[in-house]
């Protein structure tokens, strides 16, 4: 019993290892509006908007990603039998000058899929437990308005969904009154290890 | 002996430089696709940001701080030290403008009430500095002769802040000829308003 144990570990890490990455589809949901309010704005003449800051809803953003289905097997079989590490990355497109856009989650926030997997029972898991690790302890970290650079916010192994992103804005004075709209970007890379 | 100094400040550097690089935020160029269209994805979502335009004066050091505007209140009597001779005083204006519609604004000072006849009361600035700001200073240099009507002590400008605290923003001096040894009113009050 023992040895098929270790048989079945050995044929497992090889063939995750092995394995090609498979395609999936990331899912992004909500459309946020961030509104300053009369309270959130500098008090003291001098200062900076950015002094102060205002926060979003801790779900102003909802993400996912699942594998494909593949034939006759849906999504959760599919992300039930492999399972895969993915960095998320985040950047803004055509945000304001002067303008500093923060972003986090906290630690396996979101749901995993399928919420229970066999993966979850291995002794020994090849890419550890299906969990969601945040970047920066999950304190804000600024989002960088250029795709180049855009940052890594969260990191998770095995599909998951309803990850909530929660936004800290910061508008200096010199940001114009009123409304303006700007694209944010998810970026999510996997990998077999 | 020197071989070994200098290992020991090899492995340092290595052991600093490791200890930098696994500090550093990860970063990616979301614009090659390379990066993720294999087992990744891209999605954007569309973001609105509303702020509030923002219109902020205060006097430093700080006798009194409004929001839209800023009051200078005289103590009847207090400042006057010598009967029938000028007393002047300093002060800094700060504050903090955004614009709506990229329109400018101007600083406007009044007195709240009549200065008694026989009493003159002006201000004029006498220097401009920034620590810490982001400005573009426009002031009206001349002497202001204060009156109930609002005149102009900052031409227009554009969004910015002038940085908080003394020392910073529009050195302001006034300066008060009362050879009549006269009160001010109660509740006196000299008042800068950004419009």
């Amino acid at each position: 019993m023992k040895k098929l144990l270790t048989l079945s570990l050995i044929l497992l890490i090889s063939s995750s290892v092995l394995s090609q990455i498979l395609p999936g589809t990331l899912d992004v949901t909500g459309m946020p509006t961030f509104i300053q309010s009369f309270d959130e704005v500098v008090k003291e003449a001098g200062l900076d908007d950015t002094t102060v800051g205002f926060e979003s809803e801790f779900d102003a953003n909802l993400v996912g990603f699942v594998l494909n289905p593949q034939l006759l097997l849906g999504s959760d079989l599919v992300c039930e039998a492999n399972v895969f590490r993915y960095s998320v990355f985040i950047h803004t497109q055509n945000a304001p000058a002067n303008f500093i856009l923060e972003a986090r989650t906290s630690l396996n926030s979101g749901q995993r899929f399928p919420q229970v997997s066999t993966y979850d029972n291995l002794p020994l898991q090849p890419l550890g437990p299906r969990d969601l690790t945040p970047e920066n302890g999950g304190n804000y970290i600024p989002v960088p308005n250029d795709g180049s650079q855009a940052i890594k916010i969260f990191e998770f192994i095995g599909c998951r969904t309803d990850i909530p992103v929660q936004f800290r804005i910061k508008g200096s004075a010199l940001v114009p009154a009123g409304n303006s709209n700007f694209q944010i970007v998810y970026t999510v890379v996997g990998s077999l290890m | 002996m020197k071989n070994k100094h200098i290992h020991s400040a090899l492995f340092l550097f290595l052991f600093l430089w490791i200890g930098i690089s696994s500090r550093a935020q990860e970063t990616l160029n979301a614009f090659d696709p390379n990066t993720f269209i294999l087992g990744g994805g891209q999605e954007s979502t569309t973001a609105v940001v509303d702020l509030q335009r923002i219109a902020i004066t205060d006097l430093e050091p700080d006798p009194a701080t409004g929001f839209s505007d800023s009051t200078l209140g005289m103590e009847a009597g207090n400042p006057f030290t010598g009967t029938g001779s000028p007393t002047t005083g300093e002060f800094w204006l700060n504050f903090t403008y955004r614009s709506l519609n990229f329109q400018n604004a101007r600083i406007f000072v009044r007195v709240n009430q009549p200065i008694p006849s026989d009493m003159t009361i002006k201000v004029q600035i006498i220097n401009t500095a920034n620590i810490n700001g982001v400005y573009n200073a426009n002031p009206n240099s001349n002497p202001i002769n204060l009156s109930t009507s609002e005149q102009i002590i900052v031409y227009d400008f554009a969004s910015g802040y002038t940085g908080d605290g003394e020392g910073t923003g529009y050195l302001i001096e006034y300066n008060i000829i009362n050879p009549s040894a006269l009160s001010l009113p109660p509740g006196f009050e000299i008042i800068f308003e950004i419009k």
